[in-house]
This record gives structure tokens, sequence and C-alpha cells, in this order.
């Protein structure tokens, strides 16, 4: 049922977006839907969406925005969706639209910038060119310019229709990444070799490498993973990613949509997984061993893997038993975790997420306790009043949240972007628990409770006191 | 100093009733700055006898919005009338609109609006397509509009349109609706047609510009009909709008009517059968 924080006193439309698991009243909570007037929401737009998180990670791509200079810097850098090449994220480039480029069109200073960025990073094996709304609004055709753009550097120029006012938030982005990708570089070229058993991991964006944690495992199976979509994945990868006898999804909410049209078209399955977490990550490599008729070779993973990890996950949850945890990501985190922290003997207070649709609702009401606050898209006075009212040990949200958190007084880990990571697999399972364990244990946190400082005085009173 | 816009259906002679008329008033003893706000950049060819000037938005392409100067893009024509072109992309490219609201800024910096200026005229291209369009018509510039029409039913559609768009910014306390100028296409009971319609949307028809070969023969020599030949009948009908302009001072908020109204008025005076 709708829940009424007190900061929402003035906006009672937020009510919706609040629930608490166990009234009786199901999963009701309302999502991705437009912002309401007032609500200082966290959302990104649909450019950052394409960008940052599904075009950005592609590592020997040359990632250009056509607009304005500051669509640059401020869509890069701030995940660290890290690769194996030099080239990657070091540059971010900009066809840098002006007034009179907006004027007179700036077809031609895209044209241009992709030209001479591809002249002075010859190695670069395509040009991702990201619109935003300066340029949608003016009616540059981009598509057209990326089309003359390849014939002139005979590379492929994947032009991305991700504007910025388009849907309600980043997750729109997501899938015009999914749509543009898959119907520009997915089957562009059919290799000889043979690909019996491999398989594509969709929605990992190797987050400060996440995929060292887990490609060994299904290498151990015996399983060739072709296709990261997009961690530490090159254009070359992208288009023979057809060829893979099974999609393993991680995350569901921005990589379902290329899985769906792979089914279409080439007929691939798909299985959704959890990457994160002992348990999560066993079944993981159960459900893909299955399809490959390689149970034995996954139990004989799973048994050694984990016996490496597991005294090491004992140590660390003997320390973090009981604790309570706030859990806030950007969209399916917020489901897949709280069943490692779980794991931990932890339990999970309150959970949310920026951008989740329906389903990743279902899944959170699901794997959460009764009494578990359940938010949509909450906003910097709601998460100051839940942390404040709540008191959990621990919160887990993103860097920007992290502040927020410090300054209340409550241990924090970025679980957005990691705070030392890798955090899938078995063994970046330990790095969890142990970055937990950093920051609840921290020395800050007793002084601070000690020797807290008065709370500061208005100097109104003290002139009133003078007289 | 008083700024006027002129709109009008394109192709209804909207260029050519401007010049003349701001030819008139200068001949009048009036200071005159036109601002043409059509990326065509064809507003001012009369008044500068056929001669092509700069356009803002060009000058600020090739020197760079800090070293555009007045004397760059303001050109003296016929009676002392400072011509500027805004000026702006070719077709199908880039954004008009926004060039239409560079330029004025661009003016309004550099100090173009000065208080020796008696009128300063706004020439806008045929429709109000999106918001650069009615850039002349915001706060602090035009306060006056005339729609140039005819007695044509296409002419008037487009008048009602625009009546609309002045009726949205009235709210607003901005401009106002000055009246009707007919150029005339020579339309079975025109001046009725037109005075009644203007009646409706609560204006009055200013003038009745005659249709007359004068004009298109100044316009052959690149002139407007005073510069031409200021003893022409047709030289008295511009000088008589000019000091109809001058006097003139009911400015109304426009009643648009509804597009049934004006299917009606248009069979009610025998232009549809």
């Amino acid at each position: 049922m709708a829940t009424r924080l007190k900061c929402n006193d003035t906006i009672p439309e937020r009510d919706a977006h609040i629930i608490i698991k166990g009234d009786g009243t199901g999963c009701s909570i309302k999502s991705n839907s437009a912002t309401t007037p007032g609500d200082m929401t966290e959302r990104g737009c649909t450019y950052a969406g394409c960008r940052g998180v599904v075009g950005g990670p592609v590592k020997d791509a040359i990632q250009l925005s056509h607009g304005p200079i500051g669509c640059a810097f401020y869509s890069w850098g701030y995940r660290p969706h890290v690769a194996d090449t030099d080239f990657h994220m070091k540059y971010t480039f900009v066809s840098d639209m002006d007034e009179s480029n907006v004027v007179f069109g700036g077809e031609k200073k895209l044209l241009q910038s992709v030209i001479e960025a591809a002249a002075e990073f010859p190695d670069a094996k395509g040009v991702f060119v990201y619109n935003t709304c300066t340029a949608a609004l003016i009616g540059d055709d981009g598509k057209d310019v990326a089309k003359m753009a390849q014939e002139e550097i005979g590379k492929p120029v994947v032009f991305f229709a991700c504007e910025g006012f388009r849907g309600v938030s980043q997750s729109q982005g997501h899938h015009v990444g999914n749509e543009t990708i898959f119907r520009n570089l997915v089957g562009s070229v059919e290799p000889e070799e043979d690909y019996a058993y491999s398989i594509n991991i969709l929605g990992d964006y190797n987050i400060k490498n996440d995929i060292k944690t887990f490609e060994p495992l299904f290498q151990a199976l015996g399983l060739k993973i072709i296709t990261r979509f997009t961690g530490n994945v090159s254009v070359d990868e992208l288009k023979i990613m057809h060829k893979a006898k099974l999609n393993v999804i991680h995350c569901t909410r921005s990589a379902t949509y290329i899985a769906d049209m792979m089914k279409d078209k080439y007929g691939t399955p798909s299985i959704s997984v959890t990457l994160w977490g002992i348990a999560n990550m066993s079944k993981a490599l159960r459900e893909t061993a299955a399809f490959f008729g390689l149970e034995k070779e996954a139990e004989r993973v799973i048994k050694t893997e984990v016996a490496k990890v597991q005294p090491k996950i004992d140590h660390f949850k003997k320390r973090l038993a009981g604790k309570k945890v706030i859990i806030y990501q950007g969209g399916p985190r917020a489901w897949h975790w709280p069943e490692l922290l779980e794991e931990l003997g932890m339990e999970v207070i309150g959970a949310a997420t920026t951008f989740g649709h329906h389903d990743d609702y279902e899944k959170i009401y699901s794997k959460v306790g009764d009494g578990t606050l359940i938010m949509d898209n909450p906003n910097v006075p709601e998460l100051e009043e839940i942390l404040r009212t709540y008191k959990p040990d621990i919160f887990i949200a993103g860097n920007k949240e992290k502040y927020l958190a410090y300054k209340l007084g409550v241990p924090f880990l970025n679980g957005h972007t990691y705070e030392t990571g890798p955090y899938a697999g078995f063994s970046g399972m330990v790095n969890f628990a142990r970055d937990l364990d950093k920051a609840l244990s921290a020395p800050v946190w007793k002084l601070v409770r000690d020797q807290a400082r008065p709370s500061p005085v208005s100097t109104l009173d003290l002139e009133e006191d003078v007289a | 100093m008083r700024q006027i816009a002129f709109y009008g259906k394109g192709g209804i002679g909207k260029s050519t009733t401007q010049q003349n008329t701001a030819a008139a008033l200068a001949s009048l003893g009036n200071k005159i700055m036109v601002v043409g706000c059509d990326p065509k950049a064809d507003c001012t060819r009369l008044l500068l006898r056929g001669k092509r000037q700069d356009t803002v938005l060009d000058t600020l392409r090739v020197v760079g919005p800090d070293k555009v100067t007045l004397d760059a893009v303001i050109s003296e024509g016929y009676g002392e009338v400072k011509c500027v072109e805004s000026g702006g992309p070719e077709p199908g490219v880039g954004c008009g609109g926004r060039g239409v609201i560079t330029s004025i800024q661009t003016l309004q910096e550099l100090g173009a609006y000065t208080d020796q200026l008696d009128y300063v005229f706004y020439d806008v291209l045929g429709d109000v397509v999106c918001g650069g369009f009615a850039m002349p018509i915001r706060e602090g510039y035009a306060e006056e509009i005339y729609i140039v029409a005819s007695g044509e039913y296409m002419a008037l559609f487009a008048a009602n349109n625009i009546s609309k768009g002045i009726k949205k910014f009235a709210t607003r306390g901005y401009a106002r609706l000055a009246g009707i100028v007919c150029n005339s296409r020579l339309v079975e009971n025109e001046r009725e047609l037109v005075e009644e319609f203007a009646r409706r949307i609560n204006t009055n028809l200013i003038h009745f510009v005659p249709r007359s070969k004068d004009v298109q023969r100044a316009e052959i020599n690149k002139k407007t009909v005073i510069d031409y030949d200021n003893t022409l009948p047709q030289a008295s009908e511009y000088l008589q709008l000019a000091a109809k302009i001058q006097a003139n001072t009911n400015f109304t908020v426009p009643t648009p009517i509804e597009q049934d109204e004006l299917e009606d008025l248009m069979k009610e005076y025998g232009i549809v059968d």
C-alpha cells in the first residue's frame, strides 16, 4: 500500500512509489512513470543510459557524442567499466556544437569529427555516435551522416538515437543501445569456427573487472564466452555474438532486449542468472552447464572454487551477522543482492531502485522479508528521512549518496561502482564481504559516537544573550 | 520608437508591402530600421536597390560573436532606412527559428535599438512554425502586428492562425494586433470580405492596397514604388497606408474564429459556391 513519508506531505504523488511488504496489499508499487513535478529525482536521461551504460564499455570504438561540449565530459568516466586496451576510457569525443552549428546545422561538423577521430586513432574498430537533445531538436540527420562516414572510413559508424528527452529515465537509453547494436553490428560477419560450446554474457559491464571473477569459471566448464554485452568487449566480438548457443543474462533490466531480438532472429535461447553471491553464482553455473550437458563439470568446479573462498566468507559472516541494510541501486542490483547479504547473515530492511520497472519490484518483493520498505526512484530528502528513521547499520547505494550517508553517521558501501571490487563470482564475494566489514568497522564510527560535536548554535541567540 | 512586425501567408506580398510602407514612412521623415527575419534573406532587397548584404548569422559564423559589429550587419538603403537581414540556414538543415533568436539578441547586445529610431520593422517568414519565429513579438520587441492578407481562403486561414498566436502572447501582456493590410488579389467582394473578417477577429482593415502593375515594375528595377516613381498612384496608396499606421492607436487582442465560421464567411461573400 502507498506509504507517506513526512517529507512527502507536499508531494502526495510520491506515496504510490513507496510500499511496505507484508501489509496484505501485494507489490502495488508505481514505477517507470514520468517524474512528478517537485520531486528532485536522481534519474538520468536516455543519452546517459545509452552512452554511459550500454555503448560506453565497448573498448575499441571511438565514443563520440554529437552535441555541445558539456555532453562529453558529463557522460564519461563515472562508471569504471574497465577493459584490457590502452585506448579504452582514456578518451571521449564530441562534435562540440556551438550556436552557429545549431542555426546552420551540425551535420558537416559531425562528419568531419568522425573522419578526424578515425584518422587520429587508426586502431579503433569503429565509431559510436550518440545523439544529444540539441542535435535532435534541430533535425540533424545523424543516421545519414553515419552512413556517409562509414563509407569514408571503411569501418562501422553506428548512430544511436538516444536523445536525452526520450523516455522517463535512463532505462530508455539501455533499450536504444541494445536495439542499435543489434541492428547495426550483430551478425554482420559469419566466422567459420566451431561455436558448439559457446555463450554470451549479457548485461555485465565489467565494473572493476567483474568478468575476471566469473569468466574462468565458465571456461573451467569447457565453455567459451564469445561476447560480453558490453564489458571488455570489442566491436568484432559484437559482430559475431549471434554464433553463441546460449545467452546468459545477468542484468535483465538493461540487456533482455537484445536477448529477445536474438531469440526472434536467430532462435538463441536465454537464461536469467545472478552472478553475485555463492548460491547465485553456483546456480548460474549449474543452469548454464545443464543446457550443454556439463552438469558433472559444474559440480566439480563449484566444489573446488567454493572451498577456496568459504573459510574467508565464514570469517566475515561472523562479523557481519545481524547487521541491517538499506540498499538503493539503479535497477536489478536491489533484487540481486538481498540474497547474498543473507548469505552473510545480514538483513535487508529497505530496497530501492532509480529506474526499475514493475518486474524488478516483483523480484525485490519476493526476496525481502515482511516489513521491508520498498521505494521507487527515491530523492535525497526521502533517503535522508529513511536513513534517520530506519537507522540501518549500513547503506549500500551509489557514489552520489555517499556523503549523505556519511553526514548522517551511517556506514556506506558503494554498490554502484564498488569500493575496491570486483564483487561478482565466488572470489568477488570475498571482496564484497571484506568491503562491508571495512565500512562497518571503520574506527571513525566509534569516534563519531564518542566525540560528536555539539550542534551549531544560532548567532542570533548569542546576540540576544549578550543583549 | 514603435516596433512593428509583419506576418502573413507566404507569397502574399509581405516583404513588398513592408518595404514600400517603410519607404513611405521614411519619405515622411521617419528614421527606420528593417529587420528581415526570414532565412531566405529577401526582406530588404528593394530598399537596398538590389544590393546583397551580409546577414547577421553569416557574419557571426565567419568572424565569431566577439568580433561582429553593427557596421558589418547594417546597410543603409532608401530614405536612410537601416537594413538588417538575420539570414539563416539553407532549407532542410539547422534551426532557422534559433537563428532569429540569435540574430535579434545580437542586435540588442550591439545596441542597434537606439532612441533615434522612430520605427523598427520585423518582416517574418510565412508561418510562425516554432518559438523562434515568434521572437519578434516577445516582450521588449514588436508591440504592434500587421497581418498582410488578401480575399483568398488560404490567406485568411493563415491570418486567423497568426491571430491565434498573437492571442496566446497577448495574455502575457505583450504584442497586440494593429490591423490587416489587404494586398489585393482581385478577388470578388474582396474589400468587403476582408473588412468583415477583420471585424470578426476584433481588428480593422487598415488599408486596401489595390493590385497594380507598377509594383512589379518597380520590383524589376529593384526599387520600392516611391523610390521608382513617387508620382504613380500606387505610391500614394503606400503613403496613405504609412499615414494610417502613423495615426493608428487601435491595438487589440484578436478573437480568432473557428474554421467553420471562416468557411461560412467565404460562402456568404460568394467566393465559394
